[in-house]
């Protein structure tokens, strides 16, 4: 019996620290995304040329892996690493929120 | 007239080398992919996997060729490509690019 709490604690330490995204925080966030991925057909210029990927709509979790991915630099793109150094756990999760999922939180 | 030749064959030098994707070639390569993306790429079987249908054809194809130079790291995914040809990723691209989706661009 008084091994519950210590299992329970396990149990929490075991669980992904994710946090929970709020897609109205993240409109003032947003101002570094809006101007590649919010404009349709985009390419980005360095260092190739390619289309921006479309975001909206997404899978919010995978959106916060990706993010993650360019802060430690699993993913290669340099103005995407220096965007994702720049914002927090919460940043991220909350900037998923309003892109992912159905994509209508901004509308 | 001579420029004008000098500059048509420096067009067709500076072509890409391979063909362009072939979106049913591309579906029968597409087997493996379900698995995780969903029959069109539109229907992630896991929350972190992301959707691919209408996704740009050529950040797709950037991606999958990220994964097999490392420039991207995911076990999953660098697994995967080992046995893709440049030919078999422009297919795969065209393929999910051409499919519907939730994909969108918004503000």
């Amino acid at each position: 019996m008084m091994r519950t709490p210590l299992v329970l604690l396990l149990c929490s330490l075991a669980l992904p620290a994710l946090a929970q995204g709020n897609a109205d925080a993240a409109k003032g966030k947003i101002s570094m995304c809006i101007g590649c991925h919010g404009i349709a057909m985009y390419k980005t210029a360095f260092p190739e040329v390619y289309s921006v990927p479309m975001i909206a709509g997404q899978s919010p979790d995978y959106i916060v892996k990706a993010l993650q991915a360019y802060r430690s630099g699993d993913r290669s793109h340099p103005t995407m690493r220096g965007i994702a150094r720049g914002l927090s756990d919460q940043d991220m999760a909350d900037v998923a929120a309003y892109y992912g999922g159905t994509g209508k939180a901004a509308q | 007239m001579k420029s004008l030749l000098a500059l048509a064959l420096a067009a067709c030098i500076c072509a890409p080398a391979f063909a362009a994707g072939d979106a049913t070639s591309g579906k029968q390569k597409s087997e493996n992919c379900k698995a995780c993306h969903g029959a069109d790429g539109n229907a992630p079987t896991g929350p972190d996997f992301p959707r691919l249908a209408g996704q740009h054809y050529d950040y797709l194809l950037k991606a999958l060729k990220d994964y097999r130079s490392v420039a991207r790291k995911n076990p999953i995914m660098g697994a995967q490509v080992g046995g893709l040809s440049t030919q078999d990723m422009a297919d795969l691209a065209a393929y999910f690019a051409s499919q519907k989706g939730a994909l969108h661009v918004i503000r």
